[in-house]
Formats: structure tokens, C-alpha cells, sequence
């Protein structure tokens, strides 16, 4: 007798099974390869700049041709710099390193869904905070939110908001690093011979490393448990290599290969894993004023241009839907037949009750 | 347009809005369709200009662990668009529900069918407490029914990673009748056995046929608890006087739960005991409780497809295609009925053999 008869639903016995991690949208969405990331970071900076250049031109022609814009590596310079703030930030408001994690995770994949020139990273990362503050159960109202942090609005961080959830495409949960490390402390204590001194202080050295390598890009290319294991690996080397041995206790494999896989991350954190040079970030931010998207600066000739586009559009849509409703009550039927009613419906989505 | 609004307004397309089927504070839920395939979903609207602090929790919530979870016997989360400041969460389009069910009185239920629906809900919460999620609101009307007969759990609006052993968790959760007793002394500390107590009372409910434990407020629930399975002793359950919000509410004696499940097997009480152990730490896992001999003995579990369902509803209130000659199984062909000028003609998905039992609009509950 097997389960299968009280599990009149098991799922198909070909099924493959995945692990919970394999399963979930950081793994199916977020992973990327150096050269991916290289790749799209680049894609969408070329697609910024050519699409800011119009909005340029189509304000007042001409004047994109002496416009210095950024290049990736410029913006992903900026994009860091607001990484760092968002633990000072975190700090300031004791939030949880959960907090903390996510909201810099979540910054992170914004910009590789848009361009600061489009979106300046202050604002961002305040909406990315104040967002991982809910999706991580530890929720503070908006008024005490903005009012500890100086000249910033409640609109300023609600206006991004829906945008900033889009650009993560609604993936809020996050697997951390720091959850991995803390696992494998756990573990390594029951090691045989553990030298239990040292244990606490490797553990606090991995765990600034972890932190280290929240400025880098190592999330996005490797899985938590493998940073977790690097950093152990930085603090304590031996240490790292006696939990990863007693794993694979067959004295065959003499050469475990994620040991291998560590490395690459090891040298990653040491390169990227300190807060840039101030005064090259000021030098981004003072060109990025002058070539941020004209669109999204409230006033300016495209921002109302589009504005008006848009009303226009919008304008149309309330008129079709007023004549649908028209033709219906000439029709001698109040609340229009069938037909017309669901055509005003599948024109538009946001129906009029609310 | 930007990428972000581009790739949104893509997915937005892919989906269609037909039929309103619910609303509450939060959320107004439509019957819609998949564009390309004309298979049924529910599209849940969920309003959000209107919170002064922005996403609402519960909202963030479902999208955040629907996004992770996918498993036969738990709700398929299948998109995610905005339109304007509206969040519109795609779900699987379901039947109907547990709680519809139970109350069906033309409907007669055998211990097989008891045993695969209790299968079922262990399955999609093992799933979840494996994945370290916390439902936190089971109930009968949140156990949904898929036109196959399969259960799925759904309403993720109140769930929750488990914190870490030491960290505070809100004890204002579940629905009253189905909340354990260290919720109601205000434990701020706990996991997944409180889930587990809410299947215990919905078990007892599919037998009983009317809620088993049904409060009229949270202190009469403790009241109605005791007066059922006794007063718990210190022994029974070491440490619970010295909870926050403990106060004695009388000495009940213990019956035994023979008295009232007259019908029951032995295997069956003794697991629907197990569920309703007052020490958290010594009631079963939704893991053990797959494995407990109940589920092993005769009879098996009904297949799903072959359970009681209630009778599908022909009433005037139905849309007009619903009487449509294609939407009846076992005629001879359209045109039985006259189509209504004006009626769109609808593709009907691959499921047009459960036609029969697709419209009965599920009650929903936002009060949460």
C-alpha cells in the first residue's frame, strides 16, 4: 500500500520534484550571468538615452546635442551609492536586517527595469524601503516614515510606489544571505571538533562580508547558501572548507566542487563590496541633472505634452464609453443590452464603480 | 511608454473581464476569461488609491506567497497587472467552496468523501508549512473547489513567513470559530499547529454538517472549546494559565468525542483528536497527519471528481449565455435556445464539460 491510494491527487509520480528555492520567483526571475547583466544593463541604457534625446528634441530642437547622458556603468555607480543609504537609513530606523536585505534587493531589480534618468534613485529607495517594510510583515505608517526622514513627503514615496511593485513584477518574497549564513552557523557547531572560540568571531566577520556583498551584483548572479558559504569562507577558510568536506564525507570526492563556485564570489565582494567614491557618484548626479528625462521633470514642455496626450486619450475613451450608454437608452433599454455593455467594459478596465 | 508600463499593459491585454461575482471593502472579484484560450479565471480587483499608506497588507500579502506557491491543492495565482491604481491579481477560476457544500442539505456525504476533502487540505497546507507559510485564516469558505473536484486553499490575505523563535506575531488572526485556544489567551508565540486546530474544526464540521465550535466572541469561543473537549489541565497542557490574556472561564468536563461523531470510525476521531490537542507542541503536523492510518484504512478517499457538489443554479440571475445551447452539455446542438441577437458568441474553454456546475459565484469575504 503506498501513499499514492490515500493520495487519491498525488501529483503524477514524473513529476520532477524542485526544491523550495528552485521554486520560487528569485530563482525562476532574478538570476542572472555576469554577461546578462553586463548585457541588459546596457540594452536599457542605450534605449533610455535614445528615448530621452527625443523627449529633448521635441521640447526644443536641438538641445539634446550638447546633453552629456550617463552610460550603465555610471548609472549602476548611482544605483550603489543609494544601496549604501538604504542601510544608513535602516540603521536610523532600527528596521530588521530583513528590512534592510530586501529593500536592497528590490532596488537592485528596479534598475534593471529602468534607467535613473527616468527615475533618480533618492526617491526610489525610499519607496523600495518603505516597501519591504510591508512585504516583510513589519509594517510603520507612512506619516512616520516620512516625517524622520528630512524633505520628504508622504506623495513622494506613495507616487512611486505602484511603480516600484510593477518593476519587480509583484516578486516580493527574497531568499537572503544572511538567512543562509545564519544557517550554516547553526550547523557548524555541531561540526565534531569545532573550534568554538573562534566560531562567534568568524561568524560576525562572515556576516560583515554578507553585508559587504550587498553592494554587489552577487545576488543576482549566485544563490544565497553559495554567498553565505564564500563569506564563511572570507572570515574563516578553514572553517568553510571543514563544514563543506563534512557534507561530502566520501572520501572520493576529495575536491568538492562548490568550493570551486565560492571563489569567483570571494574575489567579487573584495573588487565591488565597499561604498563608492563620493566624488565620482557627485560627478554622475550633477550631469544627471542635466540630462534626466524631461518627461518626468513636472512643468517642462514634454512633461505636459505628454500629460495632454495622455488626457486626450483618456477623453476619448469616457466619450465612446457615454455614447455606447447613449445609444443604449435611445434603444429604449436604461441599463444597455448585453452587447453594448460589454464592449464599454472590455474597453475599458477600470469600470465605474470605483 | 516606459518598459515597465509596456510589458504591463501586455499582460493586461491577455487577460478579459466579463461578469462581476463579488465585491467586499477591499476588492471587487470578476469572472473573466484568457484572451488567447478562452479559459475561466477570476480577476480580484483590489482598490488601491484609496489606503493612505499605499499597497494594503493583505494585498501584498496574497500576491507575495501566491507568487511563490504552486501546488495542486492550493490556489493558482497565474498574473499580476495594474490598470491605473488598481492591482488585479488573476486567479484559477473555482466552483465553488467547502462552506457551500457543508450547507447543501440535498447533498449526503460518505466517510470516503469526508476522507478525500480532509487529503486534500492536508496536502495544500503541508505544502505551504513546508514552504514556512502560515495560512493563518483557514475556514470552510476559504477551502475552494475547482470544477475537478480538487481543494484548494486560498485567501493568503492574513498568512505569513514563520518568525524566528523569540519575534512577535499578531494573535488577532483566524476567523473566531476556527481559532485556537492559545490564540485566544493572546500567545504571541506560534506556528504552524494553528493551522492545524482550524482543518481539526473544519473536519469536525464536514461530519457534524454546522460549525463545531461556534463562539458568539472571543470569550465565549474559549467557553464553547472547553464545554466541548473539557477544560484543559495544567498537565494536559503545562504553562497555558500563565499566557497573557489567560482567565478562567469554569471547569467543563471531558467528553468523549464518541458522544457526538456517533458515526465516526475509530481512526477517524482519533486523528480529528490529534488536531484538536490544546498543547500546540503535541498536536500533529500536517505532515503526520498525511501519514496517520486514517487516510490508509477502508473506505479510500473518494476520487475527486466524484464528489458531492452542489447542484448547479438556473435561476433568472444568470447571464444570458449561461442558457445558451452551448453551454449545455448534453444537447443536441446549439440553437436549442434562440441565441439573444445581440449576444456576443463566447468561446467556451476545454472545460465546457463541467458547464454544468461553473456558476455558482463564490461568496467572498474581504472583512478581513
Amino acid at each position: 500500500m503506498t501513499a499514492d491510494i490515500a493520495s487519491p491527487a498525488a501529483e503524477s509520480s514524473t513529476a520532477v520534484r524542485t526544491t523550495l528555492y528552485e521554486a520560487s520567483t528569485q530563482y525562476r526571475h532574478w538570476r542572472y550571468s555576469l554577461e546578462q547583466l553586463a548585457h541588459t544593463r546596457a540594452a536599457l541604457n542605450t534605449a533610455a538615452v535614445s528615448a530621452i534625446q527625443e523627449a529633448f528634441e521635441s521640447d526644443e530642437p536641438g538641445s539634446s546635442s550638447s546633453v552629456s547622458f550617463l552610460n550603465a556603468d555610471e548609472e549602476h555607480l548611482l544605483v550603489k551609492l543609494y544601496v549604501g543609504k538604504i542601510s544608513q537609513l535602516c540603521g536610523h530606523f532600527r528596521f530588521p536586517e530583513e528590512v534592510e536585505a530586501t529593500a536592497v534587493t528590490y532596488l537592485k531589480r528596479f534598475y534593471l527595469k529602468n534607467t535613473v534618468m527616468d527615475w533618480h534613485p533618492k526617491n526610489v529607495m525610499l519607496t523600495a524601503l518603505f516597501l519591504a517594510t510591508k512585504t516583510t510583515n513589519h509594517p510603520i505608517s507612512l506619516e512616520a516614515y516620512t516625517s524622520h526622514i528630512p524633505k520628504t513627503a508622504p506623495s513622494d514615496v506613495l507616487d512611486l510606489e505602484f511603480l516600484v511593485a510593477q518593476s519587480l513584477g509583484f516578486d516580493f518574497a527574497v531568499w537572503h544571505a544572511h538567512r543562509s549564513l545564519w544557517g550554516l552557523w547553526l550547523d557548524v557547531q555541531s561540526l565534531p571538533d569545532a573550534p568554538l572560540d573562534d566560531l562567534r568571531a568568524s561568524y560576525d566577520t562572515a556576516l560583515k562580508y554578507v553585508r559587504a556583498s550587498r553592494l554587489t551584483d552577487a545576488e543576482l548572479v549566485y544563490t544565497p547558501s553559495q554567498i553565505a558559504l564564500a563569506c564563511l569562507s572570507l572570515a574563516s577558510p578553514s572553517l568553510a572548507s571543514t563544514w563543506v568536506r563534512s557534507k561530502f564525507p566520501d572520501p572520493e570526492i576529495t575536491d568538492p566542487p562548490v568550493l570551486g563556485v565560492i571563489e569567483p564570489i570571494k574575489t567579487l565582494i573584495l573588487a565591488d563590496g565597499s561604498p563608492p567614491e563620493v566624488e565620482a557618484v557627485r560627478e554622475v548626479d550633477r550631469r544627471l541633472k542635466l540630462c534626466k528625462n524631461p518627461e518626468k521633470v513636472v512643468g517642462s514642455k514634454a512633461y505636459l505634452k505628454k500629460r495632454e496626450e495622455e488626457e486626450r486619450k483618456a477623453d476619448e475613451k469616457r466619450r465612446r464609453k457615454a455614447d455606447v450608454i447613449k445609444r443604449a437608452m435611445e434603444d429604449g433599454d436604461p441599463f444597455g443590452s448585453e452587447l453594448a455593455g460589454r464592449t464599454a467594459l472590455d474597453d475599458d478596465d477600470d469600470d465605474d464603480e470605483d | 511608454m516606459d518598459a515597465v508600463e509596456k510589458a504591463n499593459a501586455e499582460r493586461q491585454r491577455r487577460w478579459a473581464k466579463d461578469q462581476k461575482i463579488g465585491e467586499g471593502t477591499y476588492a471587487v472579484v470578476y469572472r473573466g476569461r484568457e484572451v488567447a484560450t478562452g479559459r475561466k479565471v477570476a480577476i480580484k480587483k483590489i482598490k488601491v488609491g484609496q489606503f493612505k499608506d499605499g499597497l494594503d497588507m493583505s494585498a501584498i500579502r496574497e500576491v507575495k506567497y501566491l507568487r511563490e506557491l504552486k501546488h495542486q491543492n492550493v490556489i493558482e495565482l497565474l498574473d499580476v497587472f495594474s490598470s491605473k491604481m488598481n492591482l488585479n491579481l488573476v486567479l484559477e477560476f473555482l466552483d465553488t467552496d467547502l462552506e457551500l457544500v457543508i450547507k447543501d442539505r440535498s447533498l449526503v456525504f460518505l466517510p470516503a468523501d469526508i476522507k478525500s476533502w480532509m487529503a486534500m487540505t492536508f496536502r495544500g497546507l503541508e505544502f505551504c508549512h513546508r514552504n514556512f507559510i502560515l495560512h493563518r485564516d483557514l475556514k470552510p469558505n476559504n477551502l475552494l473547489i475547482a470544477a475537478d473536484g480538487q481543494l484548494k486553499l486560498a485567501d493568503f490575505g492574513l498568512a505569513r513567513d514563520f518568525a524566528d523563535p523569540g519575534y512577535k506575531m499578531t494573535c488577532q488572526v483566524i476567523t473566531r470559530w476556527y481559532r485556537p485556544a492559545e490564540l485566544l489567551f493572546g500567545s504571541r508565540y506560534y506556528s504552524t499547529a494553528v493551522d492545524i486546530w482550524s482543518v481539526g474544526c473544519i473536519f469536525a464540521e464536514l461530519m457534524l454538517r454546522t460549525p463545531y465550535l461556534p463562539g458568539e466572541s472571543d470569550m465565549d469561543q474559549l467557553k464553547t472549546i472547553f464545554r466541548a473537549l473539557g477544560t484543559p489541565t495544567e498537565e494536559e497542557w503545562p504553562g497555558h494559565t500563565k499566557l497573557p490574556d489567560y482567565v478562567p472561564v469554569g471547569q467543563f468536563p471531558k467528553t468523549p468525542l464518541r458522544d457526538l461523531f456517533t458515526a465516526a470510525s475509530a481512526d477517524c476521531l482519533n486523528l480529528l483528536s490529534k488536531c484538536l490537542i490544546y498543547e500546540p507542541r503535541r498536536r500533529i503536523s500536517a505532515k503526520e497527519a498525511l501519514n496517520h492510518p486514517y487516510f490508509f484504512a477502508l473506505p479510500y478517499p473518494t476520487h475527486p471528481s466524484k464528489l458531492p457538489k452542489p447542484a448547479p443554479k438556473r435561476s433568472s440571475l444568470l447571464p444570458l449565455e449561461e442558457l445558451d445551447g452551448n453551454a449545455e452539455p448534453n444537447s443536441s446542438g446549439p440553437g436549442v435556445k434562440a441565441n439573444p441577437p445581440n449576444k456576443l458568441k463566447r468561446k467556451h474553454s476545454e472545460d465546457g464539460m463541467n458547464e454544468r456546475s461553473k456558476s455558482i459565484a463564490r461568496r467572498l469575504d474581504f472583512s478581513q
